[in-house]
């Protein structure tokens, strides 16, 4: 609503003499050297900040908007993998047994209020995490960090991390790589409230970006920070990214149509054709990578037939997925925003997935042949299979409220009916589902898993053979040793190249086993307005490297 | 835990207390009698927050669920149970939270882990200036209309405003939310901006540009972080804009109901007797109308705008959601996703009082009104 704003603002000029926008202003500073930055982006966003503090993130979005205001140790980027390179660190090295890593950091970084950044607020964040009152969501970096999961500062700029054990190099990197926190600020905060802590919501760090203001659940608007001190070309191009609070998606979507956001995620295809079609010349639409999957859980803890594997295998002959993809997961341009699922290794990590595992065709005559052989017939001729006078009949449930999984659930039960197979359906509101998932009560069941970028089958797949502790996301109780052995041994080979046959290895194995029926990797839809240059949307964020956003001076939307 | 949030909630509810015994003595309502209603609003309380907590309690998970995902490490569920007490048994919480509530401590949001109070504090106000704006617009617009339609009884008017009254009454206020973005937000704004573009309609019409959503347009926010001044009429003037279509939204269903009693009470009071006296007097139909015959005809509206006030507030939760209005709805959808008892609790506890006042106002304002009706 640009138009009334400004008559606003003109009307106000008058009462107030007005002010010079061209001006440094504020807590801008007025020491603070400009560069030239031009036009906003305006991002809608489905949920306020729950928090900006590096060890208790609360929603994907604090991370993204986090990974802006400060610059991870070891930074990363995706091609193919994680891809490492300087961040808050200029350089590190690692040990000949992967087992330590020293790291030099840039000299000369300073927070917002002036302080330098050192080592030693690296190690607080480490303290904080461990912090058992802290409760904090990144304590899975800290696993096999010793001793007490604490760097050794050597001196301001220098410290080291040892490990109990080396693994994948990426997620070692990645582990040590917490973003470091002011201790001469949120020192003597209560850890216990840390989420509650002004700093929650209005930050001070020392990125390229910096928290100009935050509205409660109405925007949080990002300036660049005149005070970065990092290396040069982090400086940003656009004056403002704004996150713009709209918890209703169709409202979004209106935002979006009439100019009011730049940027929305999550969009579904139906949305993505029309806007295709009515907004050619000002929305481009992006495709982030498959970092979700769908599958069906075939729980044999609950509906002893699962137990076997002709009957899983069966069941993957008889159902039509690339139907199933067509209808509901492609576009009227005949665009696929769906990709075969074959494991729960996302294909966008290239050199691990296993591209040669050929998913099981459609086959519903094979699939009666399977079921034929595991002892499941017609022998009533009522229509529906039967073995030694049990009827082939199952319930899977999945969540509420999501309209693909819905759509979904009703095309498997279709294609199963054509070969005798009674499944009834069920949807659960999502916290009962996720709950009821975890405690294996579903006879199956549609659900998702989101692809880690870092290597660990054992959270999904691994069982009690495996040391350490209970794996809680084994829904099905799958048990295979082999796999097992396998997920031990990638685990432990830290040079990701050695690693990537051994996980090609486990994909193919896990596949034969057919413990889900898996479906697909989903390529999620962001829209953007076409101004814009330099964006990056990939797999790790919806808007990576903001810095390198840039629009051309003859699109500019919003002046200052 | 700091007393200050504990302060704020006793300032606020004695405000509260004051205010209404302010208003009684101007009604001239017995002292008694005020502080009586005023006290029965205590069990109320009791009761509704102990339904909703048994509520909570019948529903699946709790506030650390959301840990229950591979991202996080086990421990980490294992942790939130242990600082929040969620192991231990629900009776031991409740008299714990009760307890607090006793001394008005709502106690720490789980999912903010900061004091419940800061983030009611945040919402009330928009909220209250939403329904409070909308009531204050709907109720005499719907009044009038009845009127209208009682005047010109059986005429095309009356018709014309019986149905587009009962179309919008029997309107779901989210659907109408929708279709207000939709409609006027999109369609009907694009429209006019282009006619402004076009240099077909003059400047000022952009007053009919609205945004889809939010409290305040980007253009005030960006100016607000970069530390320009914003004057109080600017913002006010962008509020008060952005405010229309959410108060048409849940103000239409009020004005809608408050046209047809009008409309039915001023029918039965202008056949009475002293109506007719009225008019043989010689006054002017004008007098007649709004001056004798309205007094009465506005008793049962008053009372429908007491038993409106609880609409309001759950009509805001979906109208919030729709036009992404930062207030107490909005808090009341995140607390139930994010499971986080003692933010419902509060919210909920906070609109009991609301309904309750609102009540007792519309009580004492009949009194007001009606001299014949005396509260002992």
């Amino acid at each position: 609503m640009t138009r009334f704003a400004t008559a606003l603002a003109a009307l106000a000029l008058v009462g107030c003499g007005g002010s010079d926008s061209g001006q440094p202003q504020g807590d801008g500073g007025e020491n603070a050297k400009r560069w030239p930055t031009q036009d906003t982006l305006v991002i809608a966003s489905q949920a306020d900040i729950g928090s900006l503090i590096p060890v208790k993130p609360r929603t994907a979005t604090d991370s993204f908007i986090m990974a802006n205001l400060a610059i991870e140790t070891i930074d990363s980027d995706f091609d193919c993998s994680l891809k490492k390179r300087e961040g808050l660190a200029k350089s590190w090295e690692w040990s000949d047994d992967g087992k330590k890593i020293t790291i030099k950091l840039h000299e000369g970084v300073t927070w917002e209020d002036g302080e330098p950044v050192t080592a030693d607020d690296i190690k607080f964040s480490y303290e904080l995490a461990a912090n058992p009152n802290v409760a904090s969501p990144r304590l899975g970096y800290l696993e096999y960090l010793k001793p007490d999961a604490n760097p050794r500062v050597i001196d301001d700029h220098t410290l080291e991390f040892e490990f109990t054990r080396a693994y994948d190099r990426d997620a070692q990197a990645a582990h040590v790589s917490l973003e470091a926190m002011p201790r001469h600020i949120l020192g003597s905060a209560d850890p216990g409230t840390l989420e509650g802590h002004p700093f929650a919501t209005n930050p001070t760090f020392f990125g390229p970006w910096r928290l100009a203001k935050h509205i409660p659940n109405q925007s949080v608007i990002l300036e660049p920070n005149w005070k970065y001190t990092g290396p040069e070309y982090r400086k940003p191009k656009l004056d403002r990214v704004v996150f713009k609070v709209i918890p209703e998606y169709s409202a979004r979507i209106i935002a979006l149509e009439k100019g009011d956001v730049d940027l929305v995620e999550n969009l579904t295809i139906a949305d993505v054709d029309r806007l295709r079609k009515e907004h050619p010349d000002d929305l481009d639409i992006k495709l982030r990578g498959y970092r979700a999957m769908d599958y069906v859980g075939w729980n044999g803890t609950k509906f002893a037939p699962f137990n076997d594997i002709k009957v899983r295998q069966a069941l993957a002959h008889a159902v039509d997925r690339d139907r199933i993809m067509k209808k509901i997961l492609t576009g009227e341009d005949g665009t696929l925003y769906a990709k075969p699922a074959v494991g729960t290794i996302t294909p966008e990590l290239c050199g691990v997935h296993n591209d040669d595992i050929v998913p099981l065709a459609y086959d519903p005559e094979k699939a009666k042949g399977l079921l034929a052989e595991a002892g499941w017939t017609d022998s009533d001729g009522d229509g529906w299979l039967d073995k030694d006078g049990q009827k082939f009949a199952f319930t899977m449930v999945t969540n509420q409220g999501n309209k693909r999984r819905g759509d979904t659930a009703v095309e498997i039960q279709a294609d199963l009916k054509k070969i005798g197979i009674d499944m009834s359906l069920d949807t659960k509101e999502s916290n009962t589902f996720f709950e009821r998932v975890e405690h294996r009560e579903y006879e199956a069941f549609l659900a998702g898993w989101s692809a880690s970028l870092f290597i660990d089958p054992s959270t999904i797949w691994g069982t009690e053979t495996l040391p350490d502790r209970p794996r809680p996301y084994n829904h099905t109780l799958y048990s295979n040793a082999e796999v097992d052995a396998l997920i031990s041994q990638g685990l432990n080979t830290p040079d990701p190249r050695e690693a990537a046959p051994i996980w090609k290895d486990l994909q193919a194995k896990i596949y034969a086993d057919q413990p889900y029926l898996f479906l697909w990797w989903l390529n999620i839809p962001v829209a953007i307005h076409k101004r814009f240059e330099g964006e990056k949307i990939n797999v790790l964020s919806p808007y990576q490297d903001l810095h390198e956003w840039y629009v051309p001076a003859d699109k500019v939307k919003y002046k200052r | 835990m700091s007393a200050e949030p504990q302060v704020g909630a006793l300032l606020g509810i004695l405000g509260f207390v004051a205010i209404l015994l302010v208003f009684a003595r101007i009604g001239g309502v017995s002292m008694t009698y005020a502080m009586k209603r005023i006290g029965m609003a205590v069990p109320l309380v009791f009761a509704v927050v102990t339904f909703i907590f048994i509520l909570l309690e019948l529903a699946p998970g709790d506030a650390s669920t959301k840990f229950l995902n591979p991202d996080f490490p086990p421990e980490v569920r294992q942790m939130v149970i242990a600082k929040y007490g969620l192991d231990k048994p629900a009776i031991t919480r409740y008299f714990i939270m009760m307890g607090n509530l006793a001394v008005l401590d709502f106690g720490r949001s789980i999912s903010a882990e900061r004091p419940v109070w800061d983030l009611v504090r945040t919402a009330l106000p928009n909220t209250v200036m939403l329904s409070g704006v909308t009531l204050a617009v709907a109720y005499p617009l719907g009044i009038v209309l009845g009127i209208v339609q009682a005047v010109r009884q059986g005429k095309p008017t009356d018709t014309a405003i019986s149905i587009a009254s009962l179309t919008f009454f029997s309107m779901p206020s989210f659907w109408f939310a929708m279709m207000l973005q939709l409609f006027v937000a999109y369609y009907f704004s694009t429209w006019i901006t282009g006619m402004i573009d076009a240099g077909t309609l003059p400047g000022f019409f952009s007053v009919f540009d609205f945004d889809v959503t939010g409290m305040n347009s980007n253009e005030i926010q960006m100016a607000m972080a970069v530390g320009d001044d914003v004057s109080w009429l600017e913002w006010a003037g962008d509020v008060g804009h952005h405010l229309l279509l959410p108060g048409v939204a849940m103000g239409v269903a009020g004005s809608a109901s408050a046209a047809r009693y009008m409309r039915s009470s001023l029918l039965e009071v202008i056949r009475q007797d002293y109506i007719r006296t009225a008019r043989a007097k010689g006054l002017s139909e004008r007098v007649v109308i709004l001056k004798h015959a309205m007094r009465n005809a506005l008793l049962p509206i008053i009372t429908l705008m007491g038993l409106s006030i609880p609409f309001m507030f759950s009509g805001s939760v979906l109208v919030e959601q729709v036009f992404s209005w930062p207030g107490m709805g909005q808090l009341i959808v995140q607390s139930i996703f994010n499971q986080d008892t003692p933010t419902i609790v509060a919210c909920f506890f906070v609109s009991t009082l609301l309904v309750v006042t609102g009540n007792l106002v519309a009580d004492l304002s009949y009194a007001m009104v009606d001299p014949r009706i005396r509260y002992d």
